[in-house]
């Protein structure tokens, strides 16, 4: 059979991928220009590229402090996923009077965005008194219910006859999950870490409603605060972009298939 | 013996359903505090006349009247929302054009998708400030080409000029989450069986005609995914306008959940906030029933 050249689609695809990728090139290369960032013509590339935006991050705003309280709302929210999530997870998998309601409940909320519910959200965050706390922010992600049926679908992928013959040894339930439920879903954990880090790192409107001052501030937040505060006129505002981008990038190319899995499976179940 | 057998039995089942009820409690806590509560409370707001300092008091349709009758920023938010949702099918179909283009046994296809995918999970403030940057009109990338190709004299003022500030904000938004329609699109095309297109092919059918027949319909239920998707973002896109814009110039970019947010947190009119909010539960309820007949109904078509 005759096939078609392959070079047209490679050269649209190259265009698509130049087009892609313009917009990082061009925040990256701000961030190192040396001169005046508003000359023009902007230059393609960088004038006597050097890192002072980078250093000047550090001494404009109060960065440290905002990375600390992304890392702690982030590894609060991770660790309550992973907790409540193989939990409920786990108790789907049992047969129990009034499942299949939790089930339909969980697929209910599932339709409700939480963008949809922030004002009497955020008046019952103020009600259990956490407003700007570390809490606060972290509460509405402590679990996610996409990551609830992928763990379920996990633990039902164990074979029945393993759990079967742990229990006739005499494994309590507690280490049937510990060892062997939980190391067998390795993958599922993955995924959750994944999703659940990509979207507290970048969440902005909750923390932007539940925090006051500027000490508990996450990364995006800041962001903003800066643009506002000192407008756009540094390339140190470019430099923040680049650091801010960095992590969720190294995570998202290192577990890009995990993070894909996570977000088509729950997608699909949806 | 019986007795004995029952007894356990009975035992283990009531040990079964007390762990199960443990192990549920956190999670459903969280979502009945974080998604139930908040929805009930928010319908009955959004039918009183409440602040934080002052008793509710039951005030029916009043709120609903306000918004309809009275308030132009309301219209011009809620045509704003419909014009950034109605944009989405482009996005869609653009899409469907790389996933058919990366689909096929193209060398390096994966490396075409890793890159229009990456820009999807990064942080939609950062995203926000990266595009303004682009529609800057001395450094940015954009007045930059224009200029120098001499299609523009003066350069334009994109985010600050009523007539473009709400499509460069869709353009941006678009550049965001091209890449989630692209996978789900891509994992619908890997789900159609082979031997159909083999079938059609031994039957003569012409290429156009295999696009229309087989992969178009057997693609709709992640095209009512990708819909959906583009429905919900324009609650989502809060931070691109936040950043970008701030719903201005004027209230040219005014999206409900902006305009909701202003209306709560920068007035404190919660039960006002509240009322926008139902209308914009509705807005989405709405759209995504009319999608779900669009695509041949049953939503349950996801479970492939």
């Amino acid at each position: 059979m005759r096939r078609a050249p392959t070079w047209p689609r490679h050269a649209l695809m190259i265009a698509v991928s130049i087009l892609m990728l313009i917009p990082f090139y061009w925040v990256v290369k701000t961030s190192l220009t040396g001169e005046n960032i508003y000359a023009y013509p902007p230059r393609i590339i960088p004038v006597n590229p050097h890192l002072f935006n980078y250093v000047d991050v550090w001494y404009l705003i109060p960065f440290p402090r905002y990375l600390l309280n992304s890392v702690i709302v982030t590894a609060m929210a991770i660790c309550g996923n992973l907790l409540f999530n193989t939990a409920a997870g786990y108790a789907l998998t049992k047969n129990f009077p009034g499942r299949r309601w939790v089930v339909l409940l969980f697929l209910s909320c599932m339709l409700i965005p939480f963008q949809a519910t922030i004002i009497p959200a955020y008046l019952i965050t103020s009600w259990l008194g956490v407003l700007n706390t570390h809490l606060a922010v972290a509460l509405p992600l402590l679990s996610t219910i996409i990551c609830i049926f992928i763990f379920k679908a996990s633990f039902e992928a164990v074979p029945k006859s393993l759990i079967d013959a742990a229990r006739l040894d005499g494994l309590s339930e507690w280490r049937i999950i510990l060892r062997i439920m939980l190391p067998l879903s390795k993958p599922a954990i993955a995924t959750n870490i994944i999703l659940t880090f990509i979207w507290s790192w970048n969440a902005f409107l909750w923390p932007l409603i539940v925090t006051r001052t500027a000490d508990m501030q996450t990364l995006p937040l800041g962001l903003a605060r800066f643009l506002s505060v000192l407008e756009d006129t540094t390339g140190a505002l470019y430099a923040f972009v680049v650091l801010v981008l960095v992590p969720g990038l190294t995570i998202f190319l290192m577990a890009q298939k995990e993070f894909i899995r996570g977000l088509t499976s729950g997608a699909t179940k949806g | 013996m019986t007795t004995h057998a029952t007894a356990w039995y009975h035992r283990k089942r009531t040990r079964d359903i007390a762990l199960a009820a443990c192990f549920l409690l956190p999670a459903l806590t969280i979502f009945f505090l974080y998604r139930i509560l908040p929805l009930g409370w928010n319908f009955w707001l959004s039918f009183h006349s409440w602040s934080p300092l002052k008793p509710a008091k039951f005030v029916g349709l009043e709120h609903f009247e306000e918004m309809l009758l009275d308030d132009d920023v309301f219209w011009q938010a809620l045509v704003n929302t419909l014009v950034f949702i109605g944009c989405s099918p482009l996005a869609i179909a653009l899409a469907l054009a790389i996933a058919l283009l990366v689909n096929s046994d193209l060398k390096g296809a994966a490396i075409y998708r890793t890159i229009v995918f990456t820009s999807y999970p990064l942080m939609t403030v950062a995203v926000g400030i990266i595009w303004r940057w682009l529609y800057d009109e001395r450094g940015g990338f954009i007045n930059y080409v224009l200029r120098s190709s001499g299609i523009v004299d003066q350069p334009v003022k994109f985010l600050q000029s009523f007539d473009w500030a709400l499509a460069c904000v869709i353009v941006a938004e678009f550049w965001q989450v091209l890449g989630f329609y692209m996978i789900i699109l891509l994992t619908g095309l890997q789900s159609i069986p082979q031997h159909l297109y083999e079938a059609a092919r031994v039957d003569g059918v012409p290429p156009g005609a295999r696009f229309l027949r087989i992969t178009l319909p057997l693609l709709r239920p992640s095209i009512f995914l990708c819909i959906v998707i583009g429905i919900l973002n324009s609650f989502t896109s809060f931070d691109l306008i936040y950043v970008m814009t701030n719903g201005g110039p004027g209230h040219a970019t005014e999206l409900l959940i902006t305009y909701i947010y202003k209306a709560g947190f920068g007035q404190t009119r919660f039960d006002y906030a509240a009322a926008l909010t139902v209308v914009q539960f509705l807005l989405l309820v709405v759209l995504t029933v009319i999608a779900n007949r669009l695509s041949g109904g049953n939503a349950g078509s996801l479970e492939r």
